[in-house]
């Protein structure tokens, strides 16, 4: 049985009454303990820069030439905190709910409760970075609402909030670079845990410029790798975003959960073509603004300024009143599937709804020429105004999507359809971030704790600032400090040269196998499989082939990949055959959670069970729990549930009507 | 950071040869003023007593040494800032932007400067040095106590030569080209870069230091080998 | 927008690691289609390679959506290529034409050393931005974010040379090598807020020695970082760092 050591008493004391409650390392010993940190992205750099300031001997890896580049560095839209500025009525409890509510009732209360009571520390500790979020004119901070929420407590530096967060991670963790407290291991790929004892005590790396395998003693392990989303190859993720180190923890014995949560976010460029390499996103915020539309007729070739309003089809302001365009990622990524799946699609492709911002536009240059106390001007003088507001909210949105696609946005509507952006699913964590493992921790998007379901826009940079400032640097001092006897151990034990001659082996074995195909290619296989069966809509039938697939994929690849190059220098081609192996393994588990949960909650849509109105259908009384699997082997996985139990939200259909 | 260290960081550096710059596109300024009145046509009398003056004010000889040691400095300082940074890059490229993303004349600062060097050499080694410490025709005039040197009628039979004319159009197109690029660029390294001041620098820079100085002071020699 | 496919001549540069001598190979793209970006070409360039038992081309990359900083292609004598304000992973066919021949340089700076064909070290840039490249403010120390009111010209600037991705093209732009664009950038940010004024001189002085120590060349103000610099970080920001470095050099004690 899973023991999530969830502190007693009420929800809103549990965080406090555990860090009063919790054990402490004294800063002479904190000097003598030594963490490993792997992943440099919002959750692993916060870790390692608030560790580091703590006094601890911190390792920090990533397999980019340096921190900075870690995928978080790409989230566009914004970072959660109820900060309440905006006296629209936000508070903890809000966040909390609608984060409860918008991951569909699968995730875990008490957890979600702590990420929103130190949502607010979060931004304050940017803001004492020098990250420059978007003021008013009064110099205060500006807000902006996201989808699936109704108050604005989205804080945001244009379309770049990511990229500014990481940078300030980043610098504190230079900071501690320069100090000594952390050492650095850029362009280093973890490829296997140290266990000794039972207890996570190293890991072996390699040095991706010279090959060379390494060894690394570390107290204690924290896995900050970030997502999946790249099993499905096409995804918003980077091209290097991997599972291997939640992989290899995996199987060292850390369970792994809900791995079939997958979020496919609404607002991509569509594919253009079997050459793309990966989908970019266009920030959620868009749909503040942005409306959606599908031409009311089936197979419509008209341009989109041919069809007259009355023959638009706006679907989610008709289905969902309330929420309108702003409806959850799920939502509205279903509901973009279904118009292209009916026929109503738009492109060369069929695959694409528009989003459209004649309507801002207008309206924005209507209030612009208010402002300027412009009389009786032109349409097109107003138009040229909205323009000029839109550029600048949204301007860099705007250019990247010119830049891909060659059309011009101002002009025409943008088209977009789902892609995979990111997943809920990972390594279980406790309460305390504690894998099953002792010792082996789990930070960000690699752990599964907080989105339940589905993630609501905005708060993946939330958890993964939330896990690394100010929950991590807590509760690892509660394991700590029943370590402080421990002396580093000596590298050369058998745990460290078995371990490192395993990943030898594995090397061996990809570099001996000398096929005909790319690693590439097997990808593309397996992400095809994923997509068309593990996707936006999975059924019974499609989950059981797909598992055989894979099965037979991975045969396929063990025979006949061919990885050009040698093992004892700089290979990118062998990076990616390790990752792709590790993730030929992980997408079968994928689809075997997906068939085991026989519901549909959040991003996960079982097309057996949906309301008559095509909505998603929880099954609360069978499926109200989190699945973690046991790795046993290829293919041979033992699940285990962790219950959840709602004490504060009540879990109901969820409504966006 | 003591003075010494500061010195010698790049933005140190730099800052000496935008100072000693500053101070010699002041000079030139002031030479240009006495130096027309090579043109007036009086036999040489305002510029042979302005010569004499200049050449025996302790004030102005003590800053004309000064004078020397600057360009020698901002010359060595350039010189070493042009010697670091090509070595910043040991593999070249094989194909180079060329005016795409910079202007030429901004790229070719040292070659400009060691052409305006030579030049330097040249016309001290034929004006200067003579002037100073070898004997001279004196010339009198009315209202002036004794003959002085007549460095003018030197002057004009200098630029009976094309080759001497040449050489000094060449000398001030080369003025030309590191002022447009210098005068602006040394604001640039003290921090003056300011968008309501911009226009002005610019304009000062263009038109006076790389337009109207280098073609005034060309214009001598060539007036002078025209009107002969 | 019309689609349209090409054959393109590639002259790429190949050197098999850090220590080896380097040349330039001839490559082919075939089919290639107008809708790819360039990193997709040499995708399909490399897919080739593989099927032929040959090495792929190395090259850096990793988000492809322009913000990571990661790619860093010379393409035809400019860095990112010839589209302004753009990546080279955001640069797409459509800027070439059937038949071009396309040369592709690394980085070139001694300070950049080539790992392997088109990779090269940047951890230079790590190194100067551990010299002073932040705020020195412990978790859990900050005040609430709102007690520190910024005028909002002042955060757009600070925002707009924090918009900085670190890819280097800036050096790799400057006839000199110069990482000045990098330094002012992180400078200016610092120096533009109120949070950043209290280490701003050593920060200046440590950021620029740091610089120097890495064998970056001087800055000459050609202006072809700011020209090349895929977020278009402004000139502006090097007069604040040469602003700052003068304050501190002139007002340090130490």
């Amino acid at each position: 049985m899973l023991n999530a050591k969830i502190p007693a008493g009420p929800l809103n004391t549990k965080w406090e009454d555990y860090k009063g409650h919790c054990k402490l390392v004294n800063p002479a010993n904190k000097r003598n303990l030594e963490i490993i940190v792997i992943g440099t992205g919002l959750a692993g750099a916060s870790a390692a820069a608030s560790l580091g300031e703590l006094g601890y001997k911190v390792k920090a890896f990533c397999f980019q030439d340096s921190p900075r580049r870690a995928h978080s560095i790409a989230a566009q839209g914004g970072i959660n905190a109820a900060k309440n500025y905006q006296n629209d009525g936000d508070s903890v409890y809000r966040l909390f709910y609608d984060t409860v509510k918008g991951g569909d009732y699968r995730s875990r209360e008490a957890n979600v409760h702590r990420l929103a009571e130190v949502s607010g520390n979060i931004i304050d500790q940017c803001v004492a970075q020098g990250v420059p979020f978007a003021r008013e004119y009064g110099g205060l901070l500006s807000n902006r609402s996201f989808g699936g929420t109704q108050v604005q407590r989205t804080f945001y530096a244009a379309g770049q909030t990511g990229q500014q967060l990481l940078l300030g991670a980043y610098s504190a963790l230079e900071r501690q670079v320069a100090l000594g407290n952390v050492t650095q291991y850029s362009r280093h790929e973890m490829l296997d845990i140290v266990k000794i004892d039972g207890k996570a005590r190293g890991i072996i790396a390699r040095n991706l410029i010279t090959g060379q395998l390494e060894r690394h003693f570390g107290h204690a392990v924290l896995i900050c790798s970030g997502g999946y989303g790249n099993v499905f190859f096409l995804s918003t993720n980077a091209m290097g975003s991997n599972v291997t180190a939640a992989w290899k923890a995996t199987q060292t014995g850390a369970y792994f959960a809900n791995p079939c949560f997958t979020q496919i976010h609404p607002t991509c460029i569509p594919v253009s073509g079997d050459h793309q390499s990966k989908l970019t996103l266009m920030s959620e915020s868009l749909r503040n603004d942005g409306r959606i539309w599908v031409p009311k007729k089936k197979d419509d070739n008209r341009k989109s300024s041919d069809i007259p309003e009355d023959e638009r089809d706006y679907y989610l302001e008709r289905r969902y009143p309330a929420f309108g365009n702003l409806v959850p990622r799920d939502v509205a990524s279903r509901a973009a599937k279904e118009r292209c799946d009916a026929g109503y699609g738009v492109g060369t492709s069929k695959q694409a709804v528009y989003l459209d911002f004649a309507a801002a536009i207008e309206r924005y240059g209507s209030i612009e020429a208010n402002k300027r106390q412009m009389h009786g001007v032109s349409k097109e003088e107003i138009i040229k105004l909205g323009k000029e507001v839109v550029a600048e909210k949204y301007g860099n949105l705007f250019d990247m999507y010119a830049k891909i696609t060659g059309e011009n946005p101002y002009e025409t509507p943008m088209r977009i359809y789902p892609a995979v952006h990111y997943t809920m699913g990972g390594l279980w964590v406790d309460y305390e971030l504690q894998t099953t493992v002792p010792g082996l921790y789990s930070l960000g998007e690699a752990n599964f704790s907080d989105h339940g379901a589905n993630r609501l826009g905005a708060s993946a940079l939330m958890q993964g600032l939330a896990d690394g400032y100010f929950v991590l640097p807590y509760t690892i001092g509660n394991y700590l400090a029943d370590e402080i006897r421990v002396k580093a151990i000596p590298t050369d034990h058998p745990a460290f040269a078995e371990a490192e001659s395993k990943v030898r082996d594995n090397i061996a074995k990809l570099m001996s196998i000398k096929g005909t195909k790319s690693v590439d290619f097997f990808h593309k296989k397996l992400g095809k499989i994923m997509w068309d069966k593990c996707g936006m809509a999975r059924n019974e039938q499609g989950l059981k082939e797909a598992i055989e697939e894979i099965k037979v994929l991975r045969g396929e690849f063990y025979k006949d990949v061919r990885i050009p190059g040698d093992e004892n220098e700089f290979n990118p081609e062998l990076e990616k055959a390790g990752r792709v192996a590790d993730f030929l393994e992980l997408g079968e588990l994928m689809c075997i959670d997906a068939l085991n949960r026989r519901e549909s909650c959040g991003g996960h849509f079982r097309e057996e069970s949906q309301t008559e109105e095509g909505e998603a259908k929880r099954d609360d009384e069978n499926f109200s729990y989190v699945a973690a699997w046991e790795y046993k082997g290829p293919s041979d996985y033992v699940l285990h549930k962790e219950p959840l139990v709602f004490e504060e939200v009540k879990p109901t259909q969820r409504s966006y009507k | 950071m003591k003075w010494s260290q500061f010195f010698n960081t790049s933005i140190g550096k730099k800052l000496l040869v935008g100072a000693t710059g500053f101070f010699l596109c002041s000079f030139v300024l002031v030479h240009l003023a006495g130096n027309l009145q090579l043109l007036y046509k009086d036999g040489g009398k305002a510029f042979n007593t302005y010569a004499q003056f200049m050449g025996h004010n302790s004030l102005i000889q003590f800053l004309a040494w000064g004078l020397k040691i600057v360009i020698l400095l901002h010359a060595f300082v350039a010189l070493q800032l042009t010697i670091s940074n090509r070595a910043a890059r040991p593999v070249k490229y094989q194909v180079n932007p060329g005016n795409q993303t910079s202007s030429w004349y901004s790229r070719q600062m040292a070659i400009m400067g060691s052409i305006l060097l030579i030049f330097i050499v040249v016309h001290l080694a034929q004006l200067w040095a003579p002037f100073h410490y070898s004997e001279m025709p004196t010339q009198s005039y009315e209202g002036v106590s004794e003959p002085i040197k007549d460095l003018y009628s030197v002057t004009y039979a200098l630029f009976q030569n094309p080759l001497w004319v040449v050489l000094y159009v060449v000398g001030m197109a080369a003025l030309s080209f590191h002022l447009v690029h210098g005068f602006k660029s040394a604001f640039q390294t003290f921090g003056l870069n300011h968008s309501k001041y911009n226009g002005l620098i610019n304009f000062i820079g263009i038109w006076l230091f790389a337009v109207a100085i280098p073609i005034g002071f060309a214009a001598i020699p060539v007036v002078i080998y025209l009107n002969k | 927008m019309e689609h349209y496919n090409m054959n393109l001549t590639l002259k790429v540069w190949r050197q098999k690691n850090k220590n080896a001598q380097g040349n330039f190979e001839t490559l082919q793209a075939k089919n290639i289609s107008s809708e790819m970006s360039f990193l997709e070409m040499f995708d399909v360039v490399n897919e080739e390679l593989i099927n032929e038992g040959k090495e792929p081309v190395a090259f850096d990359h990793d988000c492809r959506e322009g913000i990571c900083g990661m790619c860093s292609m010379h393409i035809n004598g400019r860095a990112h290529g010839p589209w302004d304000g753009t990546t080279t992973c955001q640069l797409h066919m459509r800027a070439f034409k059937d038949g071009d021949t396309i040369t592709v340089e690394p980085w070139r700076a001694g300070a950049f050393p080539v790992l392997k064909d088109l990779t090269v070290d940047r951890t230079a840039f790590d190194r100067i931005i551990e010299a002073g490249g932040y705020v020195s403010v412990n978790t859990g120390n900050a005040q609430d974010a709102n007690n520190i009111p910024i005028e909002k010209h002042k955060a757009d600037l600070a925002f707009a040379a924090a918009a900085c991705i670190g890819c280097g093209a800036c050096v790799a732009a400057c006839k000199n090598s110069s990482a000045m664009l990098f330094v002012s950038a992180k400078v200016s940010q610092l120096a533009l807020l109120p949070q950043g004024q209290p280490e701003k001189r050593t920060r200046a002085l440590n950021m620029v020695a740091q610089m120097d120590k890495e064998g970056f060349g001087s800055c000459t103000n050609t202006g072809a970082c700011e020209a090349e610099c895929p977020k278009e970080i402004s000139l502006t920001n090097i007069a604040r760092l040469n602003r700052e470095f003068i304050n501190a050099g002139f007002t340090s004690e130490k």
